[in-house]
């Protein structure tokens, strides 16, 4: 199952590679009432209390493969599954530390059946989080 | 009024209208035992919501969704799929590309036993004119349409009125090819006469620009009523395949506060309409609400069919 919101409470923690940690992970569930072809993503960006991360320490994890956006943009096989989150890594030295912090993630991706001027399309969810490690 | 010997109209259930519940408190197979619960015997699926790993179930679970229809007894009805003609940013799909989708789509379609497909072509700018390969990429999907058995049926939806020249295009294309597998799906929310709110998500969404003012526009032309006559569904009457029923509340009373049933079951009937009518809840997406919501309309649409002479089959 999945939870309502957008920005999913499971998941969310540090990343640890090779004994270090390097960041941290958060996963977010399509906005959209249906699932979202990877070269359709325009933004995908991550704040948390107050730190926005840049798109170049954001990678993307899209069912079969994970990505920067900029690696994706040609992409039209990977699917961001309405079924399965996304979990998105950003890169930060140390991680965040234990306990709430307070999460924005703002996705914008394009819809093919509205008009142009009404596009592209961009979600913004927050959610304070529990970081337990 | 005595309705046309030719009316066979039965009640579809799109499982779209449990978007908000859907994989939060609902499976499939819930959705599927709610619709069967309130007497519906059709189903309505998305192809990129419903259909888990879309493109490509698997085989496991695409017997076992044959078995829920057979379970609680629903036809699939129509399946609804999209051609992302913006799939990349800096240019529009060819049509060989948007036929190759569409043709995957058929065949899906076929395999999960829909017998109507709604390609979601849709305007692209707001002289609602849609990409111009969709001509091409129907001409050339036509053949695995009968070969498949999936009739074809782009939307009418707002804010597309039935009196435009996409479906003066759709039914000359129609006509010209005398195919029985390219038609029009209407969505009723053509037929809204009443302001609504427009919110129904739990994080914003913005359309365009992130300027709120902006926003705040967008969001009102998005919503405002279209105002079509109900009775100009007579005369697309020969090329309508199915109806979408939607709706965003309803009333205590079992009313809709945003759309004349009565005038729109008075002109399907007076038309000679067989098919479906799917009902699609697009309203608040609060969890357990859909339940409800769509009980209420299915009673409302029951009583209006009745009283216009038609039991529901």
């Amino acid at each position: 199952m999945l939870e309502a919101n957008v920005i999913q409470t499971k998941g969310f923690k540090n990343v640890v590679q090779d004994g270090r940690t390097i960041g941290f992970q958060v996963r977010v569930r399509c906005s959209y009432y249906r699932g979202i072809w990877a070269s359709l993503l325009e933004r995908v960006a991550v704040t948390v209390d107050g730190e926005r991360f840049l798109p170049e320490h954001t990678r993307l994890g899209l069912h079969k493969r994970t990505a920067t956006l900029a690696e994706l943009a040609d992409d039209a096989e990977t699917r961001w599954l309405y079924e399965e989150p996304m979990v998105v890594m950003v890169d930060k030295p140390g991680g965040l530390t234990p306990g709430m912090h307070h999460v924005q993630v703002l996705v914008t991706w394009r819809w093919s059946y509205i008009p142009v001027e009404f596009q592209p399309t961009t979600n913004i969810a927050e959610q304070q989080l529990v970081l337990v490690q | 009024m005595t309705p046309s010997p030719s009316n066979k109209i039965q009640l579809s259930v799109s499982v779209y209208s449990y978007t908000a519940d859907f994989l939060v408190t609902m499976s499939l197979e819930d959705c599927l035992a709610d619709i069967a619960d309130m007497g519906a015997t059709g189903v309505e699926i998305l192809a990129d919501t419903h259909i888990p790993g879309y493109p490509n179930p698997s085989e496991t679970w695409i017997d076992a969704w044959h078995q829920l229809l057979q379970k609680y007894r629903l036809t699939a009805t129509s399946v609804s799929t999209w051609i992302d003609s913006r799939m990349f940013k800096n240019r529009s799909l060819t049509v060989d590309e948007g036929l190759a989708i569409l043709v995957r789509d058929i065949k899906l379609a076929h395999r999960l036993g829909f017998t109507i497909i709604r390609p979601k072509l849709g305007v692209i700018t707001l002289d609602l004119l849609p990409d111009p390969t969709w001509r091409d990429i129907i001409r050339r999907a036509l053949p695995y349409a009968q070969e498949y058995n999936v009739r074809m049926a782009p939307e009418i939806h707002a804010p597309t009125p039935l009196r435009s020249k996409i479906v003066e295009d759709y039914v000359a294309l129609a006509k010209e090819t005398g195919t029985k597998y390219f038609g029009l799906l209407v969505d009723t929310g053509v037929f809204q006469n009443q302001v609504r709110a427009g919110d129904h998500s739990d994080s914003k969404h913005f359309f365009g620009s992130l300027d709120p003012a902006a926003a705040a526009e967008v969001g009102r032309v998005m919503t405002e009523p279209l105002c079509v006559d109900p009775e100009q569904l007579v005369d697309v009457m020969p090329w309508l395949f199915h109806v979408h029923a939607k709706f965003w509340d309803m009333t205590d009373e079992l009313t809709d506060p945003h759309i004349p049933w009565d005038k729109v079951v008075a002109a399907l009937v007076k038309g000679g309409y067989s098919g479906w009518i799917s009902s699609e809840y697009e309203g608040r997406r609060d969890l357990f609400r859909a339940a409800d919501i769509l009980r209420r309309q299915h009673v409302m649409l029951r009583t209006l069919f009745a009283q216009h002479g038609v039991s529901l089959a």
